[in-house]
């Protein structure tokens, strides 16, 4: 907002007042040849409307000073009270003569304004020609061009102001260019009409909310305008009969409308920003995953709207945290706070062009952004972590299996055929050398037993049966070694090795830490879960805070219940 | 007596047939895969097939496989499934279809030539060996209510001989008992076990058959 922008609109809210005064004391004055007359609910009528236009436009002036709408509405509100300046009782000939050319330019200014509303220019060139034609019509024939014909004393006003404008012509020559103006003013409103309503026809839906307030009730007034042109065509010239006055009443009703209208976008804020300060109280007090995106939806009125918010550096995850692509929706709007970039939001183009808008939803909704982009990463972290811990016990697994094939596949082999080397040299030996024979018999028990501790070790890091033959078959196995292991009803399904890996230790856990006393085993399934019970007649181990671990690493859930000495440990494992 | 050697371990199996050749049998073909194994015994319809359980590509059980396989092609032909599980279920799964002419030993069994020479001398009788030490584990393992319950403690120990592959002589060593007795015993025990109908060759497979399904 820079200085000389204040003052002239200063100047414009001075002028406003000053002429909007003067003229409804110059049409109180003389009620007979003005259009508002002396009853004072026209004469606030006047007011409202030229007033109106002038505050709307000071008002969006102010808000969007690149935007020429704010002057072209507050020019068209002060040309709306120069209609009554042509008055022979406005003294001055300079404002008799300004009024004369210029009291017919406030149609022309307000379809300027209202086809350039709110960015305040023209999209096409048939606008840019309509508007172009409008000044000429208005300022041109009907003003300039009469005036220069039009003598008052001529006419038998011999109390008017000079005209300065006044070349001279015949009186007949003044008709016609009267009639003229009327049929051209007539036209060219008709086709102002067609283009605004094109306009609002032809905006997005966002855009449409934002503008029709403007320009349906422009339209309107130029409407009444080209009315009042047809009805003075019929006659010959302008003039205030009562057509004319019920007319020109419906006009400042119009006007005021489209000074409202431009209001209307800064109402609807107002309305969001409480719908925002009612969702960060709402947040405070339990939040709703997702709920500023649907307060946004609510607010904006666009109830497909996306939010995503800010993960890390470059990514963006959604309200749950699961990470997204920017949404693919034909507009994105960032919303950043600080400098930092908060969320972004996909919406229909036109629904957050204002970058006003854009800002206070950032301002208003930042507590609550920032609150559901925190709870936002904490689920992204969440999940990562837990994808992370899976990842982890599936590499442990996967480690075990690698190492038990090892054991078997590479050193077990090596003794094998150690033993049987040893095998062979003894039968040659056995022959020459008898006392040698004992020492190798020792030598290969003792490989033997090797390969049998190998075995072992191998077993206890990854039961080869749980690979083959899944989850009953290797806990069946486990009771063959462990007799106090007593195994019930199991799925005989195979279910995903995670969980099978899972609720096997578990169980070879229980038995090696459980004080005594048998040990019993039963599983079923449950709509894609596990849910085995390990019954433990000596009582549970101590600590299972590994167990736990690893079962929740799969998202399972282990769960104790203990009943005197024993306990049953209940473990949930989803293996969907 | 003609053998086909199965394992993919170049030093094992030539180590086994040394010393397989060096007791005087004749090893027809070495191979280091299943479906080496297979075409071989196609083609030289051996006496016994002796296969490693874990053989590529995964290492598991394709060694296995290959033995039903064999079993279902060639009933004639043995086979003895060199394992590293100490888990029934692996001897179950080769015994339960066919069980005759069916042995399963515990790899580090290969090296010990006698019982390794017996058992192979038990399959072409057409009887089934299992290894004493999963034997042994299933003796010692809680068992639920079953046909097995009748038997008396000694005939237990003879049953679970019977399935180690070994012959009512042996028996009679291990136990201390004369032959007699052990025959005694195993009558009982084919009595016992609802076997008595059967031909008499054919009974021990399915006692032991019948101890290693007990639950």
């Amino acid at each position: 907002m820079t200085a000389p922008h204040s003052v002239a609109r200063a100047g414009v809210a001075t002028a406003g007042a000053a002429l909007g005064i003067a003229s409804v004391l110059v049409a109180r004055r003389h009620p007979d040849v003005s259009l508002a007359g002396d009853a004072p609910w026209a004469s606030v009528a006047q007011l409202l409307a030229g007033l109106g236009l002038v505050a709307a436009g000071l008002a969006h002036w102010a808000r969007r000073p690149a935007s020429r709408s704010g002057p072209l509405l507050a020019a068209a509100g002060l040309a709306w009270f120069l209609v009554e300046a042509n008055d022979p009782e406005v003294g001055s000939s300079l404002i008799f003569t300004a009024g004369l050319v210029l009291f017919a330019a406030c149609p022309a200014l307000l379809a300027h304004a209202a086809l350039a509303y709110s960015h305040g220019r023209l999209r096409s060139r048939v606008e840019v020609v309509a508007v172009a034609l409008g000044y000429a019509v208005g300022v041109g024939v009907v003003g300039l061009l009469a005036a220069a014909l039009y003598d008052p004393r001529a006419q038998g006003c011999l109390d008017c102001p000079a005209n300065l404008v006044h070349l001279g012509g015949s009186p007949g020559a003044d008709h016609a260019s009267e009639r003229l103006g009327l049929w051209l003013v007539l036209g060219w409103a008709i086709i102002a009409v067609a283009l605004l309503a094109w306009r609002i026809a032809r905006a997005s839906e966002a855009r449409r909310r934002l503008t029709a307030p403007v320009l349906a009730p422009a339209a309107v007034y130029l409407a009444l305008v080209a009315g009042d042109a047809a009805h003075g065509i019929g006659r010959g010239f302008q003039s205030n009969d009562p057509t004319d006055r019920r007319l020109w009443a419906a006009q400042t009703v119009a006007l005021v409308a489209a000074a409202l209208g431009t209001r209307w976008d800064r109402l609807r804020s107002v309305r969001m920003r409480r719908e925002l300060a009612r969702l960060v109280v709402e947040l405070g007090a339990a939040p709703p995953s997702g709920g500023v995106r649907d307060a946004l939806a609510r607010a904006l009125g666009e109830p497909d709207l996306i939010l995503v918010y800010r993960g890390g550096e470059t990514d963006w995850i959604d309200g749950a945290g699961t990470p997204v692509a920017l949404p693919q929706t034909s507009a994105v709007t960032q919303l950043t706070a600080n400098g930092e970039l908060l969320a972004a939001i996909g919406h229909r183009p036109g629904t957050l062009e204002d970058p006003g808008l854009v800002e206070e939803i950032a301002r208003a909704a930042r507590p609550a952004l920032e609150h559901e982009r925190l709870q936002a990463q904490v689920r992204a972290q969440l999940a990562e972590l837990r994808a992370s811990r899976a990842r982890i016990v599936a590499a442990a697994d996967a480690e075990r299996r690698r190492l038990e094939h090892d054991l078997h596949d590479g050193a077990q082999q090596r003794i094998v055929a150690l033993a049987l080397d040893l095998r062979l040299a003894r039968r040659h030996v056995t022959r020459e050398a008898p006392a040698l024979d004992g020492e190798l018999a020792t030598a290969e028990e003792d490989l033997r037993l090797a390969v049998a501790e190998l075995r072992e070790v191998a077993r206890g890091i990854h039961p080869a049966m749980l690979e083959h033959s899944g989850l009953a078959a290797a806990l069946l196995a486990l009771a063959e070694e462990a007799p106090r292991l007593v195994v019930g009803e199991l799925p005989q399904d195979r279910l995903a090795p995670a969980a099978e890996s899972a609720a096997y230790h578990l169980v070879a856990e229980i038995l090696r830490r459980a004080p005594g006393g048998r040990v019993e085993v039963r599983g079923r399934l449950r709509s894609g879960w596990l849910v085995l019970d390990v019954k433990s007649e000596g009582g549970q181990p101590d600590s299972l805070i590994d167990l736990e671990d690893r079962i929740g690493a799969l998202d399972g859930r282990l769960t104790v219940e203990r009943t005197g000495q024993r306990g049953t440990l209940r473990a949930e494992l989803p293996c969907g | 007596m003609r053998i086909v050697l199965a394992d993919d371990e170049a030093l094992v199996r030539d180590g086994l047939a040394r010393l397989l050749e060096d007791t005087g049998i004749e090893v027809v073909g070495r191979c280091a895969n299943a479906t080496a194994l297979t075409r071989a015994v196609d083609s030289w319809l051996p006496d016994v097939a002796i296969i490693d359980i874990r053989m590529p590509p995964t290492h598991t059980d394709e060694g296995l496989i290959a033995a039903q396989e064999i079993r279902r092609r060639h009933p004639h032909v043995g086979v003895l499934v060199l394992s590293h599980h100490l888990e029934s279920g692996y001897a179950m799964r080769l015994l339960n279809e066919t069980p005759e002419r069916a042995g399963y030993l515990l790899k580090e069994r290969v090296s010990d030539v006698a019982i390794l020479l017996d058992t192979l001398h038990r399959i072409t009788e057409g009887e089934c060996v299992v290894d004493p030490t999963i034997v042994a584990r299933l003796m010692a393992r809680r068992r639920a209510q079953g046909p097995l319950d009748e038997l008396t403690e000694r005939e237990h120990e003879v049953l679970a001989l019977i399935a180690e592959g070994r012959s009512n002589q042996a028996i009679c060593a291990a136990l201390y008992l004369s032959p007699k007795t052990v025959e005694g015993h195993i009558r009982q025990i084919f009595l016992k076990l609802g076997l008595h109908d059967s031909p008499q060759h054919h009974r021990r497979v399915l006692a032991v058959l019948t101890f290693l399904r007990a639950p």
